[in-house]
């Protein structure tokens, strides 16, 4: 098989694996709200950790393919468009349709008829909060990496 | 950075497309660098150099100085 034939059946099957485990979930729900907590809990985690892996592989394999124009603008739009979708969630949240309809897809998707509305849209602003913080503290830890990564080897005596 | 990447390729009729196979890089890349919107890598504007045959000098010139800078 050919290089860029072999690369486009990684790129297929990764693709697959990163959108075939959400799906599944999503089309299991009612099957998955008569199992015991803990396997729906562990067939999630299974199923979003399959996602991550195979998105980060994908964005591996595409990196690799890419000049570095097309880089430049990959690290742009996901600098900035990290930026504008954490600020979107936030100034979302201050709609109250949108606070409606998180409270109406949580009782829906999680199978509770009237979820008190306060304490769906605080946990997930907890959510989202956490996620934030974490990539930024993630931000930061990588970059002190890559500081001393690159930073190695012999210096000028000062 | 002025670069004189149009000049070059006129006179060696090269398509935009036909210096990116060239050089390794997309069409995008070149046209991007030919307008002054993106300055490449010293590796890409060397490669872009050796592709016409040219110093790296006789490609791409040097921004003037900034004020203030030594």
């Amino acid at each position: 098989m050919s290089s860029p034939a072999l690369n486009r059946s990684r790129i297929l099957a990764l693709a697959l694996v990163m959108l075939v485990p959400p799906i599944a979930i999503v089309a299991a729900i009612p099957w998955l709200r008569q199992q015991p907590e803990g396997l729906g809990v562990l067939l999630t985690g299974i199923a979003a950790t399959l996602t991550v892996v195979s998105s980060i592989a994908l964005a591996v394999l595409k990196d690799r393919q890419i000049d570095e124009w097309q880089r430049s603008n990959a690290r742009f739009s996901s600098q900035w468009g990290w930026m504008v979708g954490a600020g979107m969630v936030a100034l979302l949240l201050a709609v109250p349709a949108v606070r409606d309809l998180i409270v109406s897809s949580a009782s829906v998707w999680g199978g509770v008829p009237n979820p008190d509305a306060r304490l769906v849209v605080t946990t997930f602003t907890f959510g989202f909060m956490a996620v934030v913080v974490t990539q930024a503290i993630c931000t930061m830890l990588l970059s002190l990496g890559w500081h001393v990564l690159m930073s190695r080897g012999s210096r000028e005596p000062s | 950075m002025k670069n004189k990447i149009r000049i070059l390729r006129a006179d060696r009729r090269w398509s935009q497309a036909e210096l990116a196979t060239r050089v390794g890089v997309s069409r995008n890349s070149i046209n991007s660098i030919e307008n002054g919107h993106f300055d490449p890598s010293l590796p890409l504007a060397f490669a872009i150099a050796d592709a016409f045959a040219c110093m790296i000098e006789e490609v791409f010139e040097r921004d003037p100085p900034r004020s203030g800078a030594s």
